[in-house]
Order: structure tokens, then sequence, then C-alpha cells
């Protein structure tokens, strides 16, 4: 007859188990080799010497396109839907700062093993709030995050590679994911 | 029905439905309950594949504390015991250490830590005790002879 404790073991395997399982078919699941734990504390003022991950950094859009071509480097434009189908940095996912919150958890998985996160919007000023947004998500110090000066409207006066199209995927991150798994390949 | 059979199928209740709730939202996002995970500065390497099976282990205990034949049941309270006593334990160090983080007791957005997480905590333990105390096979009434 099982004892207490061997039944409380045999749940506490069936539990690990499963989640064995159900994180590895997931694919969203957290991947072991690739989780890089915060390397920065939220220790409280008083007692945090800690540096913390790089701030956000405002490129001009020639030398945030010369980030581009990096397969590690991840393009997230912040600008409404409407916006984002007449135009956008080729290879950008959408990631609207009007659903920041829940759009920026979905970002935190599509960073994972990317070096470099650029943001950009209809300005400067939008894609920063949700580039500082991602930053105090993500604590990562060896993923840069960049804000491209101007936007995309300075972008595009610089004549540097655009695409247009309906954004299939405004309304799910979970969408968001599936798109971005193709990569930035397409740089500019 | 006994006052205490009552007690055990109400706490059983609250701590079986509290497991599972607590369990699917940190299923949500994995990656983000790793990192809370890794926030505490216990365990930062295992961070990911604790991430991936407490929600599980969540699930599967409360489940259990709610649907299984009663020897099973208390073993669920065991094992829900020794989760709530493994979860205060990383909820006290970083109490007493002072570092300013989100519980991650419901995933993300938890709130921080703080003594009213605490109490809750070993509110939680001694709910399981009484599980494990109360929820036993009825006492059978010795045979009238004669």
């Amino acid at each position: 007859m099982l004892s207490l404790i061997t039944r409380a073991l045999c749940l506490l395997a069936a539990g690990t188990l499963l989640g064995l399982a159900v994180n590895g078919v997931r694919a969203d699941g957290v991947r072991f080799a690739r989780f890089a734990p915060p390397s920065v504390c939220t220790m409280t003022p008083d007692s945090g010497e800690a540096p913390g991950p790089a701030p956000v950094e405002a490129l001009a859009p020639p030398d945030a396109a010369g980030l581009c071509g990096d397969p590690s480097t991840l393009i997230a434009d912040v600008r409404p839907a409407a916006d984002f189908a007449q135009g956008h940095v080729t290879g950008a996912i959408h990631l609207p700062c009007t659903a920041s919150g829940e759009a920026a958890s979905a970002a935190v998985d599509l960073v994972a093993g990317r070096q470099t996160l650029i943001v950009y919007g209809d300005g400067t000023d939008d894609a920063r709030r949700v580039a500082d947004e991602l930053r105090q998500r993500i604590r990562r110090r060896d993923l840069r995050i960049v804000v491209v000066s101007g936007g995309f409207g300075a972008w595009s006066q610089a004549g540097l590679a655009c695409s247009s199209g309906p954004c299939l995927h405004c309304a799910a991150p979970a969408a968001v994911s599936a798109s971005v798994t193709r990569g930035p390949g397409s740089a500019p | 029905m006994r006052r205490s059979a009552v007690l055990a199928l109400l706490l059983r209740l609250v701590l079986g439905a509290l497991l599972i709730v607590a369990g699917l939202l940190k299923l949500r996002d994995p990656t983000a309950f790793a990192t809370e995970i890794a926030n505490y500065q216990l365990l930062p390497r295992g961070a990911a594949v604790l991430a991936a099976v407490l929600p599980s282990i969540e699930v599967v205990v409360g489940a259990s504390l709610l649907a299984l034949p009663r020897l099973w049941r208390r073993g669920a309270a065991a094992a829900a015991l020794a989760l709530f006593v493994v979860f205060t334990g990383a909820v006290a160090s970083a109490y007493f250490r002072r570092i300013n983080i989100d519980c991650g007791c419901f995933g993300t957005g938890g709130g921080p830590i703080g003594a009213l997480t605490l109490v809750r905590n070993l509110a939680l333990i001694a709910a399981a005790v009484a599980v494990l105390r109360l929820d036993r096979s009825p006492a059978r009434r010795p045979a009238v002879s004669g």
C-alpha cells in the first residue's frame, strides 16, 4: 500500500513530466538553453549597486538600417495598423503601442536569442515609450534596444527599404509570433 | 456530515481551485514566469526548468485535491503542503533580503512581495495541514455485541 509521501511524490512527478511535455510541444515554451536569467536584480534603491542593462539608444535611420542585416536583429513597428499596412520597414513586425502591455509581453518571447531590437514609430517619442517598456521587461544586458530617430517618416525620407501590406496579426500577439518566426531576413 | 468533514471539503475546494488558477495563469507566459523565478536570485540557472514544471505541478496537485479518492487526496494535500513550504521559503528569503520583486505567485503581475504575501502563504500552509488532518477516513464504530 502506497504511503502518503509516496502518493505525494507520484503526483509531483506526474506534474513534472506533464510540465516538461507541455513545454516541449508549446511554440512559446521556455527554452532551457536559450533562457537568459536577468543579469540585473531589481533591488531596492538603497541596496542596489548593480549596473542596469544599457538604456534605449536613439539612432538616425541610416545607422539603424546598418543593423538590419544581422539575423539577430528584430524590427518592431509601433504605429497603428493602418499605417503599418500602408508601408513599413521591410521585415518589421507590428507592435502597436496602443496595446503595448499585451503585445510587449509577446515581444519578450520574440526577442529571445536576439541581440538587437529596433523600434520605430511615427516619430521618436511613440517608439521610445514602447522601447522603454520593453527595456523594463527585458533586463538582458546583451540585448541592445534602439529607437529610430524621426520615426518612419525619417526612414522613408532617407530612401531606405520599405514594404507594405495589411497587418494580418494586429489583434493577436500569438499571431505576431507566428509571423516573426520567419525571421527578419529581408533586411533593407 | 461531520463539521470537520465539511471544513476539510471547503479547504480542499479552496486550495484545489487556487492551485489550478495559479498554475493556469503561470502557463500563459512561461518565459516571463522564468524571469520572475530568476528574480528571486535563488536558482537563476534552474529558473527555466522550474517555470516549465511548476505550473503543471500546481494544476495536477490542485485537480487531485478536487477529484481524486481520499487516499490520493491526502497525497495531494501533502504535495500541496510541500509546494507551499517551498514557495513560502522563497518569498521569505526575498522579503528578508529586501529584494523588491514581483511575487510571481499567479504568473506575471502578481504584485510585489510584502508581509501580506508571507501571511497569505503561511495561511495556505495551515490550510494544507488542516486538510491532511481532517480529511481522514471516518473512525469505525466498535461493533455492538450482545
